[in-house]
């Protein structure tokens, strides 16, 4: 069985957000929450300075304090190495919020799927199919777009970045390209002190 | 079946559907995922040659402008007759028999009495950029504004594009360059200036496997400075000096130039005579000097040997030099020294990198590709709207095109490439004196070469008087304010506006509205109720881009990529119907047509202007839908098979490029100028007409041969206004709409630096500013605007950066947009002599006071 993994090359990224709205998009996420996000951080001083950025998302974890914390089984790993979360077991009790050391989960609080992004309780007809998929008091995250995954498509964030700076695949395959990538240019992953082993690894910039 | 075709699961309603964006002006190749009605997801072209899979952040979040609960579905006439910003209209919705009968009865005594008073302001280069000048044309006006870039539009890359490339836009070659200077520009890194999606892994790839260094020069540290190589900081509107500069090192110092391109593909070796005009022969020709005769000869004579220095005796006894000597001769006051001084990039890097670039190019080395041996010149500068909107910005254009010319970097691998100069069926020609013509089949308005003669104004932006300018679209303000002014014997008593929000991507609203407030009517097409629509007399709603149907909206002189690759032409077409009564401004603009009784000076002059075969052309006494009329369009280009219904199914028409075509440099004979003689000659001339027209302090100084740089109004800065304020460009925003995609907004407020104010941290220290302090910005003419500090180290010291165009003022917009943020574009009065006398390009810095509230 493969483990999927990513790779962020963040030598090509430029900021420009493109994962992050076909993030939004694909999934439909309400008001106040990202599954994909870039951060910035400004290196050096003037006049030898940069701005660094740093797109993140869900790890999807192996060994995942997420899925430890959860008292219900709603947040369970695939085979594949998929980090998911079963909104129909998830009590909305937050505790796998709260282990994620990459901050990487939301919580959808109630009435948060019947105040749509134009407000007064508007819900333009793309909010309306989208919002069906979520659960209010349920927490939820990246999905590695799994739904794209089981039909053999790369994620949303993958396919749309301008400067093809994500790869995706499986981690177990040594002839893959994401394991070539991390093997040839020593990709790395965030935070390897909480001894989580993400399945998304940075290659630098 | 191909992605690039119609996908269609029959189930259900469950399509894909090919199209093209229009969140900026790229024209990216998407295609939307349709079901059961409901546009769910936009995703990139996989088969597209323009963007493949890739769509930037604005483009996916189009789903959100098209459900846009504020756009406008119902005509609109305002009740309120006092108009400006922040005033209300006073809505009341109308039908559209009502609107259309009121709008008609307007155009048709306007166009019996003197059609010249309507004027349309348009930026839907897409759509109405085909349908629509030929809808004015027929009308009878020649006032047809690509209104909402006003102020600054490629004013001096245009000019200097088509003169040397003879394309609109040029691009570096990041296929090949290994190093690549970006004065105020940032092609390639998505988000900003042209076709970004298809060159950003161009240049990624380059970056990180192709040995390409890339230094940014820019006031500030965007991101093309954050993923180059080498920031080079500068004081705004001083590119020119380090332009000129670089090409002193390189001719005067290293002696780096490439001799034989110079010789064979411009008028370097044209004989100039001590009144800085070609030295002719008797038949007017302009003269090389032969070395292999030792004599004078016509620059076109075979086998001549021309001469790039000496100084020589021509017939009469009078005494020229060639072009190329004169330059070397000029850029000598350009010492990295000097440069410092007016640029504060150290004189030593100026030495550095203008040897590495001059290494770089390589002089002397070919490429072999496809089996052709070609010139490779892998050294490329490039500039955009930092370096060039900016008074004397038509110099510094030209100064950063020296670089690319002396280096012999131009339409050869590795260096500055026309999108489009030589394609299937056209290329450029030769004009007088042996000098660059673009091809007819790509030329649009605003060519320079053949050079235009100044003569009194006819039109409202009187770009008359711009002869070596695309446009003068600045002056359109002050014309509205004063029309007699310039010699016009109307005044505009129309106004059609639509995709265009002069209010703010023009400088200075309250000039706008006042100038704007002379016109007695006014017509704004609009999706939302934009911050100009405020103003109209009459809304109609528009077609939100996924509703659209546009003939090439890649258009081939503009919007393809440039280099190696394929030709494409493509359509853009509706993937859900408007709103009920809506339909796209074209179609709305032609039915006026209809009312008025145009319909058959319209329908020929689609004809023509369109160059419309048989049996293909439009036939009087019928009336053609939007749709047709599109289709007679494809079917005369490409073909009866090629109608629009084989372009909606099938979306896109590829046809290989080659060699020749994707660098036509060595496969092409007329030469591009280095020594602009016309230019010069331009001068007096427009003195000669602005003085006829009373205009007595026209200034004309910059109609010179050869570039120079010379001072913004913010170079000298005293007392309390001792910072310039510019602004730079945000990533997931394009001009002013972009705001009514909600994610957009949501998306902008995660960051910090977005509607704030960007300061050198030292710079805050000595002013006592930290982050997140309320400051106001005062310019010395009265104007201001409030906002927050943001400290940031890569920001030029004497510099404030105000990023992105916000600070929306529209009541509609506001409902929606929680944090307006500060409009830059407020800070800039309106005032002639902030205007570029030769591009026509608005002073986009101004010298400002920073105060802690």
């Amino acid at each position: 069985m493969a483990r999927l993994g990513m790779v962020l090359d963040l030598e090509r990224c430029v900021g420009c957000n493109g994962c992050t709205m076909a993030c939004k998009a694909e999934h439909g996420t309400p008001k106040g929450v990202f599954f994909a996000k870039v951060l910035e951080k400004t290196t050096g001083k003037y006049p030898n300075v940069k701005k660094q950025f740093i797109p993140v998302l869900c790890n999807h974890c192996e060994d995942a304090p997420c899925e430890r914390a959860c008292p219900t089984g709603a947040t369970h790993i695939r085979p594949d190495g998929i980090v998911l979360v079963d909104d129909d077991k998830c009590i909305g009790c937050r505790a796998c919020y709260v282990a994620c050391p990459y901050v990487n989960r939301a919580y959808l609080p109630k009435g948060i799927l019947k105040e749509g992004y134009y407000g007064n309780g508007y819900l333009t007809p793309y909010e309306q199919v989208k919002y069906k998929e979520f659960t209010e008091g349920t927490v939820v995250k990246c999905t590695f777009c799994a739904h794209r995954v089981d039909q053999g498509l790369d994620p949303a964030c993958v396919i749309t970045c301008p400067t093809e700076a994500r790869t995706f695949g499986d981690l177990d395959d040594p002839r893959s390209e994401v394991s070539a990538l991390i093997r040839e240019r020593s990709g790395f992953q965030l935070l390897p002190e909480a001894n989580t082993k993400p399945c998304v690894y940075y290659l630098r910039g | 079946m191909a992605p690039a075709q119609t996908q269609r699961n029959a189930a259900k309603d469950d399509v894909w559907v090919p199209t093209v964006c229009y969140m900026c002006y790229n024209a990216c190749n998407i295609r939307v995922h349709r079901v059961d009605g409901v546009v769910v997801k936009i995703e990139g072209n996989p088969e597209s040659p323009h963007n493949g899979s890739r769509v930037c952040a604005k483009g996916h979040a189009a789903i959100m402008g098209l459900y846009n609960p504020y756009r406008v579905t119902k005509p609109l006439r305002r009740t309120n007759p006092e108009k400006g910003p922040g005033v209300d209209p006073g809505w009341v919705e109308i039908s559209w028999e009502e609107a259309l009968a009121a709008i008609a009865d307007r155009l048709k005594s306007i166009r019996e009495t003197d059609p010249r008073k309507l004027a349309v302001l348009s930026f839907d280069t897409q759509g109405f950029g085909t349908l629509g000048n030929v809808w004015t044309t027929a009308f009878g006006t020649p006032n047809v504004n690509p209104g909402s870039a006003d102020y600054y539009c490629g004013n001096a890359n245009h000019p200097i594009s088509w003169s040397v490339d003879g394309t609109f836009f040029s691009e570096p070659d990041y296929h090949y360059a290994k190093y690549c200077i970006l004065f105020g520009s940032q092609h390639g890194i998505p988000g900003f200036t042209k076709n970004p999606l298809g060159l950003a892994p161009r240049l990624a790839d380059a970056r990180q496997k192709g040995g390409l260094k890339l230094v940014v020069v820019d006031p500030y540290c965007n991101t093309a400075a954050s993923k180059a190589n080498e920031w080079v900081p500068i004081r705004p509107g001083t590119d020119a000096a380090l332009a000129l500069a670089l090409a002193n090192v390189l001719l005067n110092e290293e002696g780096i130039y490439d001799r034989e391109f110079l010789a064979r593909c411009t008028n370097a070796p044209y004989l100039i005579g001590d009144d800085g005009y070609y030295a002719r022969d008797g038949e007017g020709h302009a003269q090389v000097w032969d070395q292999a005769s030792g004599k004078a000869v016509p620059f076109h004579t075979e086998g001549a040997r021309p001469a790039l220095e000496g100084t020589f005796q021509v017939d009469g006894g009078r005494q020229a030099r060639p072009a190329f000597a004169l330059v070397k001769e000029h850029v000598q006051k350009y010492t990295p020294e000097k440069a410092e001084e007016i640029t504060t990039v150290p004189a030593a890097t100026i030495r550095r990198i203008a040897r590495e670039f001059g290494r770089a190019a390589s002089i002397g080395s070919t490429i072999t590709l496809e089996g052709k041996v070609l010139p490779y010149r892998p050294a490329v500068a490039d500039w955009s709207k930092g370096a060039i909107a900016h008074k004397h910005g038509m110099h510094t254009g030209w100064a950063i095109q020296l670089l690319d010319t002396i280096v012999g970097a131009v339409d050869v691998p590795g260096g500055h490439l026309g999108v489009s100069s030589k394609g299937p069926g056209w290329e450029p020609t030769e004009g007088p004196d042996g000098l660059l013509v673009p091809a007819q089949k790509i030329a649009m308005g605003g060519i320079p070469y053949p050079p235009k003669k100044p003569v009194r104004p006819n039109t409202a932006e009187v770009n008359e008087l711009f002869p070596a300018a695309s446009y003068a679209q600045p002056m359109l303000l002050d014309v509205l304010k004063d029309p007699e002014k310039y010699g016009l014997d109307y005044k505009v008593e129309m106004l059609i506006n639509c995709r265009s929000n002069y209010m703010m991507t023009s400088v200075d609203p309250e000039a706008v509205a006042e100038s704007f407030g002379k016109i007695p009517f006014i017509v704004s097409f609009a999706l939302n109720i934009d911050e100009t629509a405020e103003l109209a007399d009459i809304v109609l709603p528009d077609t939100h881009v996924l509703e659209r149907l546009d003939a090439l909206p890649n258009r081939i002189y503009g919007w393809i990529l440039p280099g190696q690759g394929e030709w494409y032409w493509t359509v853009r077409q509706p993937v859900v119907d408007p709103p009920p009564g809506v339909r796209h401004w074209t179609e709305v603009m032609y039915h006026l047509a209809e009312r008025i009784g145009m319909l058959e000076d319209l329908y020929f002059t689609f004809n023509a202007n369109l160059k419309i075969g048989e049996p293909f052309r439009l036939k009087p006494g019928r009336v053609y839908s939007h749709e047709e009329l599109v289709d007679a369009y494809f079917k005369s280009l490409f073909g009866s098979e090629h109608g629009v219904a084989w372009f909606k199914e099938n979306f896109m028409l590829k046809e290989p490029r080659s060699i020749e075509e994707a660098y036509p440099r060595p496969f092409i004979k007329p030469r591009l100028p280095i020594y602009l003689e016309h230019f010069k000659r331009q001068g007096p001339q427009v003195q000669a007409v602005t003085a006829e027209l009373g205009l007595e302090d026209w200034d004309v100084s910059d109609y010179q041969a050869l570039p120079d740089w010379g001072p913004c109004e913010s170079y000298s800065r005293r007392g309390e206004y001792d910072l310039i304020a510019i602004m730079a460009k945000q990533a997931f925003h394009t001009h002013s709409f972009t705001v009514d995609a909600a994610w957009l907004n949501e998306l902008g407020d995660q960051y910090p630096d977005s509607k704030a104010v960007l300061i050198n941290p030292a710079t805050a220290r000595r002013k006592g500013l930290a982050d997140g302090d309320e400051v106001i910005l005062r310019t010395p003419d009265g104007k201001e605007g409030r906002t927050r500090v943001r400290c940031f180290e890569g920001v030029h010291p004497e510099v404030v950066v105000i990023p992105g165009l916000h600070g929306h003022w529209a009541r509609d917009r506001r409902k929606y947009i929680e944090n307006p943020g500060l409009h830059f574009n407020s800070l800039l009065a309106y005032d002639l002599r902030k205007i570029d006398m030769a591009s026509s390009a608005f002073d986009a810095c101004v010298k400002v006071k920073v105060t802690k509230i």
